[in-house]
Order: structure tokens, then C-alpha cells, then sequence
């Protein structure tokens, strides 16, 4: 039997990783095929495009989190900036109706403003320090969007944003008049869930590609080193300082991108959907799929955001009731996580391994490093 | 011959702990210096004035002329001076290779938005800074040979780490080379084979200031060696001349019968 499980086990490691990555991508590409074949409601659509747009921002925060080591406990602020932006510029609450094209990089702008305000006090912060900053800093944007109803309308949030037209309203509607075939007008405004499932979908295979070219690069690297050993990264000419504020600035512009599609898709956003609680869950996302790994981060959004919708489906059990038990599936999809895959679901190739420590040359090592870590400490302490 | 460092009266207190003092010397070109002293005699202390981890109280550290006391260690670095700690600090969970790609960061100029579009110009520097990496890597012949490459760093040996590490202050081909005891934790073969290494270095063109306790090994490499007590400078010269010093005698033997004492 064990032998059994062995050939079976060496026989699945066999198989090259690229080879799982292309089926998960062609599969995810397919998957609203099924819905217009009637084998899935659209719903599910609708649960893909959340757990696609969380994957974005899950690969953002990794670059924070799981790339240069800083926990940040209030990610979901330069989301809500994102959101904000787009929104407040394509709705009737100021009558302004910005393009696409023009909004969703001035909401990446905005949130990097943001993150280069915060960014720049609190990167010499470690570790507790700077989550307890971030998750205060989390909720000071959310209680001021609250509180400042003139322009955010507060808790009641912001209805009516504009349909997303990747070629802006202007030349869309010029170009519907000119009598276009109905499939190709369909297109000019993306408003059906497939169309935001793919859209989205797109940006998260951009996102991924962007970034692990990134993280095979010299500054990749470098946010590398800063979290092994900010001490030995800056001793071997780091200026950690300007790396730490230049991945703070690419993670929050990347969420405040996510954002901005989610104030297009959803259509109406208001507060609640910015909650620390949202913060967490991200930061679990990332946790779950394996910090650092690309793929894993990915497949931890699509898992943390689908699988509370499969288990209410298949239990039958009505919204309202589901929502009290959602943070207990939660907790113990997490908890049982943290147990059995403490590495996280798809590892990054280096990590895996390292958090199990039953090797007793492991633990020797690990002796050792905190041995060292003393001495280190020491070194530090000026 | 040039002078490559000079420190000029250096001090530096840890509260009212003098663990620098009054620190004055000259290492030139090409030559191997090697600091000696009992424990806690302020050894690594120097090191880390130099290196930028600390600010000096006083004096003024010089790299061929230039001051660079009071620069980040990033700055320091970039001026040329390269090192390793005695207390392993290496980038555990990144492979051997991106070790060593990390120490050429400074020699690298790659930015975050050409790095992401893998432009031309990334990947010409790319390969260069991997070719050069495995020019420095196979200095240790057969230690961190084909899949060892791709290995974490927290993985190795104890005595390939401490190579890891020199290998990762080489790659940035430092005008000065500090190395903070490279061959503790060694056994005797091991670290004769480091010894010569060493010696391979200077021979190759390259300056290095190294503390080291093993007196077999400073006495093999070093064209010169600085004695060290409580911080202070207690002798200098040739290895017989320092050994031989009633000063350093009275230095060691004080504290070991001190010890035996307690
Ligand atoms: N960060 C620090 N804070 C306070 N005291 C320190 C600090 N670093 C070093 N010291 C003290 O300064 C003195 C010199 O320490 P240093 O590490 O330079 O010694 P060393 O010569 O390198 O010794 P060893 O041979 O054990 O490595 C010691 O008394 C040490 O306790
Ligand atoms: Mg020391």
C-alpha cells in the first residue's frame, strides 16, 4: 500500500509544474463555457469574478507580504481607494464620467499616493509595529469614508456607476450608431458577468506573468533579501529604505487597480465592503496559498472566496443564515491549514519543506539559527 | 603601496562600555590584515564602525582617502567595502545562486518596471551578473556544483554557509574584503583549504581585513596582524612580533587563567 502511494505520489511530482499551471489556466479560461452551455448558473460566474478580482489583490499583498516581509494588516484601505476614486468619477454623485481607460489608472495613482503617505513614516517599523500601524491606518480610511458623507455619501455609499466601456462613452457611442453588428456592440460595454470573468481573468494572467518575472529579477531579489536578513540585505548595498517604499508603492497600486474594477463591477460600493475583517482575509489568502508563490497566492483567493459559496450551496441553507456560520468555515479551513499544510498550499519551490521541522538536522539548524539570531540581536542593538 | 583603509583615533561606546577605542591603523593594498584579540575585545565592534552599522563616537574612517564613517551601510558598500559576519547571515530561504546575486546589487542597475516587462537590457545584465556569479561560486571547487546552485542557503553545511557568505561579499568585487572569523566552525582540514583560498584572494588583487581566533591560520595568511584588548590597540606587526608580545601574552593567558579561576 505504501509503496503504492509512493509510485503514485512520484508519478504526480513527475508531471513538470508548468504542465498543472497551463491546465489551471486553460480550465479557468473554459469554465464559462460551462455557463453557456447551461451546466452552471451564473452565479457561479459571479462567484468567479469576486475570487478572480481577490486574486489580484492577493498577488498584490504578496509582494508586500510574502516578497519583502512586511505584514500589512490594512491592504484593503488601498482597495477601498481604488474604488473610491473610479467611483466618485463615473457617477451621478458629482455628474463626472470619466473614461476607463483614465480612471482605472488614476485609482492605481491614488492608492499609491496613499500608500507613499503611509509608506514613508512607518517602513523603518517592524514586525508588531507596523501591523499595529497598518490596521490603524485601515480603519482611519474606512471611518473617515464613513464620516465625511459630502463626498463619500458615507455609510449609505455610491450608487450608479457608470458601465464600463473599455473604449470610453464617447467613441462607444459613436461607433454604435455606425450600426455595428449586435455580438461586437455587446463587447464595447462590459456589463455581463462572463464579460467581467474575463476581463478580469486577463488582468490576473497579466498580473502573474508581470510579477514572476519580477520576482526572478534584481529587485525581486533584493525585497528577498530584506526579508531573510534586513541586516545582511543592507550590508550587501540594499538601501532598504527605497526598496520597502517601492514594493508598499507597487502592492497598493495594484489593489487600488483591483478596486477600480470592483466599483465597475459591483456597480455600488459602500463602506462595509472595506472592513478590517476584509484585510484578513487577504492577508489569509496569501497565508493559505503559500507566501511568495505566485500560483499558490492565486489558488489561496479562489479557495477562501469560493469555497464559503460551495458549502452554502450545497447546504442548501439560505443567505441570511449562511452569513453568521461564513467566518466559522472560515477559521476552520485556517485552522486546519495552519495544521496540515503549514507551508501553504502551493509553496514556493525554497519554502516548502521549511515549515515542517521533523528532520532533526532541521531542528539542529534551526538551533542555530536562533543562536545566531541572539548574537545578531546584539549586533543590532546600537 | 596605496593606502586602502586608514581608521584615525576610532571610538565607539556601548553606554559606558569603551568597546572601541582609540583605534588607529592603515591596511594597503593587496595585503592581508588580520585582527586578533580575546573574546569581547571589541574585534566585531570595528568591523561594524566600518561597515556602517555603527557610527563612530570619534575619529574617522577613510577608504583611499575618501571619509566613510557616518555613511548607511548600503553607502559603505557601495564605496567598495564588502563583508561577512561572524554570526552566519545569510539569506536562508533564497538559493545559493540568489545569494550571491544579491551581493551584486549594487554592480546591477535593472529598475522595477523594466524588470517586470523583462526588456533586453534586463536579461543582457541578467546573464552577465549569473556568469559572473558562477566564476565566483566555482572558486570553491565542487562545493556548489550544478543542483547545489538551486538549493536554500539554510540548507548547507555549516562550512559551505560560511563560504556562501564570502562568495556573496566577493560578488560585488569589493576594493575591501572584511571577513569576521570565516573559518570558526571549520574542522582543521576544512579550514586549511579556506586558508588557501584565501591566499588565492590576495594573489587574484584583492585587500582583505580579517579577525580570526584560529592562530594557525592567521599565522598562514596574514602579512600582518593587530592585536586587540578592551577595545584598545595592544600590539602590531609581523605574526612572530604580535605572538611574542609580553602585551598579547598577558592578554590571552589573563583571561584563560581567569576563567580556569572561575
Ligand atoms: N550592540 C551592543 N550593545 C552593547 N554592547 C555590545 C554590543 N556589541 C558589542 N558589545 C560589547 O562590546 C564588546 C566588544 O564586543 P565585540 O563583539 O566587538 O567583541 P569581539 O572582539 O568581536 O569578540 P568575539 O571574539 O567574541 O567575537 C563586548 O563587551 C560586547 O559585549
Ligand atoms: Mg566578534
Amino acid at each position: 500500500m505504501a509503496a503504492f502511494t509512493q509510485t503514485v505520489r512520484s508519478a504526480f511530482t513527475k508531471v513538470p509544474r508548468w504542465v498543472y499551471l497551463t491546465a489551471a489556466w486553460v480550465l479557468a479560461a473554459l469554465f464559462p463555457v460551462l455557463n453557456a452551455l447551461d451546466l452552471v448558473q451564473t452565479a457561479w460566474i459571479r462567484v468567479g469574478v469576486l475570487s478572480l478580482l481577490f486574486a489580484l489583490l492577493a498577488l498584490g499583498l504578496n509582494i508586500i507580504m510574502g516578497e519583502t516581509g512586511l505584514l500589512n494588516l490594512g491592504y484593503i484601505a488601498f482597495f477601498a481607494f481604488g474604488a473610491y476614486t473610479t467611483a466618485l468619477l463615473s457617477s451621478p454623485k458629482f455628474d463626472l464620467h470619466w473614461p476607463f481607460a483614465a480612471l482605472i489608472v488614476v485609482s492605481a495613482l491614488v492608492a499609491m499616493l496613499g500608500g507613499f503617505l503611509i509608506g514613508l513614516p512607518t517602513l523603518r517599523l517592524r514586525g508588531d509595529y507596523l501591523a499595529i500601524v497598518t490596521l490603524a491606518f485601515g480603519e482611519i480610511v474606512r471611518l473617515t469614508i464613513v464620516n465625511v458623507p459630502t463626498l463619500t455619501n458615507g455609510p449609505n455609499g455610491i450608487t450608479g456607476i457608470d458601465f464600463l466601456k473599455p473604449l470610453g462613452p464617447g467613441v462607444t457611442a459613436r461607433l454604435q450608431s455606425a450600426g455595428l453588428p449586435q455580438a461586437v456592440s455587446n463587447l464595447l460595454t462590459i456589463d455581463k458577468p462572463t464579460e467581467y470573468y474575463y476581463l478580469v481573468l486577463v488582468c490576473v494572467a497579466l498580473g502573474a506573468l508581470l510579477l514572476s518575472n519580477l520576482k526572478n529579477s534584481r529587485v525581486g531579489r533584493a525585497w528577498n533579501a530584506l526579508r531573510e536578513d534586513e541586516l545582511a540585505a543592507v550590508s550587501s548595498g540594499i538601501t532598504a529604505s527605497r526598496m520597502k517604499l517601492l514594493s508598499v508603492l507597487l502592492s497598493s497600486a495594484i489593489a487600488g487597480f483591483a478596486g477600480s474594477l470592483y466599483a465597475y463591477y459591483s456597480n455600488v460600493i459602500s463602506p462595509e465592503s472595506f472592513i478590517f475583517m476584509q484585510s484578513v482575509i487577504v492577508v489569509c489568502m496569501v497565508v493559505l496559498g503559500g507566501m511568495g508563490s505566485i500560483p499558490g497566492v492565486i489558488l489561496g483567493a479562489i479557495v477562501l472566496q469560493a469555497l464559503p459559496q460551495v458549502i452554502r450551496e450545497s447546504a442548501g441553507a439560505a443567505r441570511s443564515e449562511f452569513e453568521v456560520y461564513r467566518m466559522l468555515v472560515f477559521g476552520v479551513i485556517i485552522v486546519a491549514m495552519v495544521v496540515l499544510r503549514p507551508e501553504g498550499l502551493l509553496p514556493d519551490k525554497l519554502w516548502r519543506g521549511q515549515a515542517h521541522e521533523a528532520d532533526p538536522r532541521e531542528l539542529e539548524r534551526t538551533r542555530q539559527t536562533l543562536f545566531d539570531l541572539e548574537e545578531g540581536e546584539q549586533d543590532l542593538e546600537a | 603601496m596605496e593606502t586602502i583603509l586608514n581608521l584615525d583615533g576610532v571610538s565607539m561606546s556601548f553606554g559606558g562600555l569603551k568597546a572601541v577605542d582609540d583605534l588607529t591603523f592603515d591596511v594597503t593594498r593587496n595585503e592581508i590584515v588580520s585582527i586578533i584579540g580575546p573574546n569581547g575585545s571589541g574585534k566585531t565592534t570595528t568591523f561594524n564602525v566600518i561597515s556602517g552599522l555603527y557610527e563612530p563616537d570619534s575619529g574617522d574612517i577613510l577608504l583611499k582617502g575618501e571619509s566613510v564613517a557616518g555613511l548607511r551601510p548600503d553607502q559603505v558598500h557601495d564605496k567598495g567595502i564588502a563583508r561577512t559576519f561572524q554570526s552566519l547571515r545569510l539569506f536562508s530561504n533564497m538559493s545559493v545562486l540568489d545569494n550571491v546575486l544579491v551581493g551584486m546589487h549594487s554592480n546591477s542597475k535593472s529598475g522595477l518596471v523594466a524588470s517586470m516587462l523583462r526588456l533586453p537590457s534586463v536579461r543582457r545584465e541578467e546573464a552577465a551578473m549569473r556568469a559572473r556569479a558562477q566564476e565566483i561560486l566555482s572558486m570553491f571547487p565542487g562545493r556548489f556544483s550544478g543542483p547545489r546552485q538551486s538549493q536554500a542557503a539554510g540548507s548547507l553545511s555549516y562550512a559551505n554557509r560560511r563560504r556562501l557568505e564570502i562568495a556573496r561579499a566577493l560578488a560585488s568585487d569589493p576594493v575591501l574584503l572584511l571577513l569576521d572569523e570565516p573559518v570558526a566552525g571549520m574542522n582543521p582540514m576544512e579550514s586549511h583549504e579556506l586558508m588557501e583560498q584565501i591566499c588565492d584572494l590576495r594573489d587574484a588583487g584583492y585587500t582583505i581585513l580579517m579577525i580570526e581566533h584560529d592562530m594557525h591560520v592567521v599565522e598562514g595568511v596574514s602579512d600582518r596582524v593587530i592585536a586587540m584588548d578592551h577595545g584598545v590597540k595592544i600590539a602590531e606587526g609581523t605574526y612572530e612580533q604580535v605572538a611574542n608580545d609580553p602585551l598579547v601574552v598577558e592578554a590571552y593567558l589573563g583571561k584563560r587563567s581567569a576563567h580556569t579561576a572561575s
